[in-house]
């Protein structure tokens, strides 16, 4: 199942022979250690809202976490992410404040998309991170137009996608590879292949040995790597990213990695898959790996890891609360944004659904 | 490896569809400089040897889909010039009661599920076909034909992939003539070797002369048979050339007259064919234009045929549109 793969670490956190860590100084391996345990902390607390019937909807990702943080943490902040719907940890990256994704999470008045989008569809262009795209593959094309308008425009700003496995057989794949390799787009096509298109495992997806491989079929160059090791993913990008801002055009990526959880909160994996399947992606788990090798090096310890899931737990706590204080947007919004100067029959429809006190009610989250 | 023939009657029927094909064409471009053919004109002259070594390996009961280029095939498959010609005319004879015209002659007794004005819009219904013929076990086969152009469409990628992964029994084959309309492969693809795609699915690719029936014959027939084995698809990529433009009327200000007649004189299929039997002594010089003159009188006929019918009446205006027909 697993194949050939770049990797630097081992399960066990050791640093392969001959394998190379990049450079990254220290500060910056806590950070990304800190992030990925975020990233997992975050889903926990969400996934437990949502079966509190508090949130309505939410896509975790642990087991993915070195895959999604390790890619995003070789852009710049002015390349952009382009997400499917399972980079939450691509976005802590970007610098995505907690108190906005909880906010788009609860669809309330700080929500930057105003409540209007589904949950876990969280944007934010300022950061160059593009809506999550529900249908599977869609973000493609648009990360070969971002790339493609960055070249147009002299930069050298590249545009990472995120895809899944079940994505990799979708036409928008097809179209948007070809393309990106005859124009040379500033592209990194990262296909995270956690083994399940909801409940699709991999070998019913495709008839092909590996994803990498269908590099071939558009003149690129395709790599496979270790998605539970945060240093090979990080090393594989940055060589993709240094390669597109140079011009030299796009890379795809397959990660192998595993979804441990169920696609959605609204999945049951138990119904099609063996609990079985699921324990060796334990001991390969992308954090622990993390930890066993800054522990080996001596960055690590108990006390640390205690410090710093208390700090973690307080912060997703503080920005929780500021979410759920906030209430949902005024009604008037529901006008916004269509027309740049509403049309009399939305204004007559705007006061005859609210007036100026509800307005001021709703604002304040009663 | 393995596959026998073609015998000597085959050839010689080969031979002789490549001719239908031909002066089928001729004779509908002329038609359409005289105003006659009703709507845009794409012919297959210089590419006969893919549908009819192809072609040569199927029954009525396999299947095939077509392209806007798609005369070529339904000759190749067996349906009759003559209610062709009528549906270039527009006439009611017509195999779509002159409804449809040249991209949508369908002939479902001969398995020739249609020709079709959408690039890619055949991978669909063979793959589908592909799927009913698995699922019912009747040992059919599902070509799809398709050009260069429409390798770089969604529906190439995700019918292949599903064909690879389902093990259908379809062939998909790729008539790569080089150009998508007006456009040169090289400007829209890395991979100008489309066979070679077949390793992003698993599957089997094979690449062979276009412009030689014996070439495609044998390449079909190895397809062909593993796709019957039940063993999945191959992706079979002809090459080959269209000597004509793109439809009847294209200036081909993108190619030059050099290439075209290169092509045209040094690799036309039927001559090599024909070629090649007067070598091996399978027919004179007098029996071959004794073929030729027997097809053109046949496409004379369906010309007579076509022009003395009439064209359809306002009551089929309504006709085969709805199961209920409309008050």
């Amino acid at each position: 199942m697993l194949g050939t793969m770049y990797s630097i670490l081992s399960p066990g956190g050791n640093v392969q022979s001959g394998a190379r860590i990049p450079s990254l100084a220290l500060d910056q391996q806590l950070h990304l250690y800190r992030l990925m345990c975020l990233n997992r902390r975050v889903d926990d607390q969400m996934i437990r809202l949502q079966r509190q019937g508090r949130l309505g909807f939410y896509v975790g990702s642990q087991g993915e976490e070195a895959a999604i943080i390790g890619s995003a943490f070789a852009l710049e902040p002015r390349d952009w992410v382009v997400p499917c719907y399972r980079e939450l940890g691509a976005a802590l990256v970007k610098g995505f404040p907690l108190i906005d994704l909880f906010s788009q999470f609860f669809g309330n008045s700080r929500d930057l998309t105003k409540g209007r989008q589904m949950p876990n569809h969280y944007a934010n262009h300022d950061l160059r991170v593009t809506s999550i795209s529900s249908p599977v593959g869609s973000q493609i094309p648009h990360a070969i137009g971002l790339a493609l308008g960055a070249r147009l425009a002299g930069n050298d700003d590249v545009a990472l996608v995120y895809f899944g496995d079940g994505a990799t057989s979708q036409g928008d794949f097809h179209v948007a590879t070809n393309f990106a390799g005859v124009f040379k787009t500033p592209t990194i096509l990262f296909c995270r292949n956690n083994q399940w298109a909801i409940s699709v495992p991999v070998e019913s997806q495709t008839a092909s040995r590996n994803m990498a491989v269908k590099a071939t079929a558009y003149g690129i160059e395709g790599v496979r790597v270790d998605g539970n090791d945060i240093f090979a993913v990080y090393d594989v990008t940055s060589k993709a990213v240094a390669k597109a801002r140079r011009g030299e055009g796009p890379t795809l990526i397959e990660a192998v990695t595993y979804r441990r959880g169920g696609h959605s909160t609204s999945d049951d994996p138990n119904s099609y898959r063996d609990d079985a399947e699921v324990e060796p992606w334990i001991e390969r788990d992308p954090i622990l790996r993390f930890r066993l090798y800054l522990t080996r090096q001596g960055h690590w310890d108990d006390d640390k890891e205690q410090a710093l899931e208390d700090e973690v737990r307080a912060t997703i706590r503080n920005s929780l609360d500021e979410a759920f204080r906030s209430g949902p947007p005024s009604l008037d919004t529901v006008f916004e944004d269509v027309y740049d100067e509403m049309p009399w029959h939305l204004r007559e429809q705007m006061e005859s659904v609210c007036t100026p006190e509800e307005f001021q009610t709703v604002e304040q989250g009663t | 490896m393995g596959i026998k023939g073609p015998t000597t009657e085959q050839l010689l029927d080969m031979y002789a569809a490549m001719w239908r094909i031909r002066l089928f064409e001729e004779q509908a471009e002329y038609q359409s400089g005289q105003g006659k053919v009703l709507g845009a004109l794409h012919t297959y002259i210089g590419q006969e040897a893919v549908g009819v070594g192809i072609c040569a390996h199927l029954t009525d009961a396999d299947y095939i889909t077509s392209t806007h280029r798609g005369h070529g095939h339904c000759i190749s498959k067996g349906a009759d010039v003559r209610r062709m010609m009528a549906e270039l005319f527009g006439r009611v004879t017509g195999y779509c009661k002159g409804k449809g015209g040249s991209m949508h002659i369908a002939d479902f007794a001969v398995g020739m599920l249609g020709a079709n004005g959408i690039v890619a819009g055949g991978f669909g219904l063979a793959t589908g076909a592909g799927l009913a013929a698995q699922v019912r076990e009747s040992g059919q086969v599902a070509v799809c034909f398709f050009g260069d152009g429409a390798v770089n469409r969604g529906p190439f990628h995700e019918n292949i992939n599903l064909g690879a992964v389902w093990r259908l029994p379809v062939v998909y084959v790729c008539e790569n003539n080089q150009y998508a309309q007006w456009t040169p492969q090289e400007e829209i693809t890395l991979v100008t070797d489309v066979a070679s795609m077949s390793s992003a699915y698993g599957i089997p690719g094979a690449q062979v002369d276009g412009m030689d029936v014996l070439s495609v014959y044998q390449a079909a027939g190895e397809a062909v048979d593993r796709a019957r084995r039940g063993e999945g698809p191959t992706l079979l990529e002809c090459k080959t050339y269209r000597f004509h433009g793109h439809n009847f009327g294209d200036p081909q200000q993108y190619r030059t007259k050099e290439e075209i007649s290169d092509w045209s004189g040094q690799h036309d299929p039927i001559q090599g064919l024909g070629d090649h039997l007067q070598r091996e002594g399978v027919l004179t010089a007098e029996e071959a234009e004794s073929i030729r003159n027997s097809v053109q009188e046949e496409i004379a006929g369906a010309v007579r045929f076509a022009d003395e019918s009439p064209y359809p009446g306002p009551e089929e205006l309504t006709r085969d549109v709805f199961s209920t027909p409309v008050a």
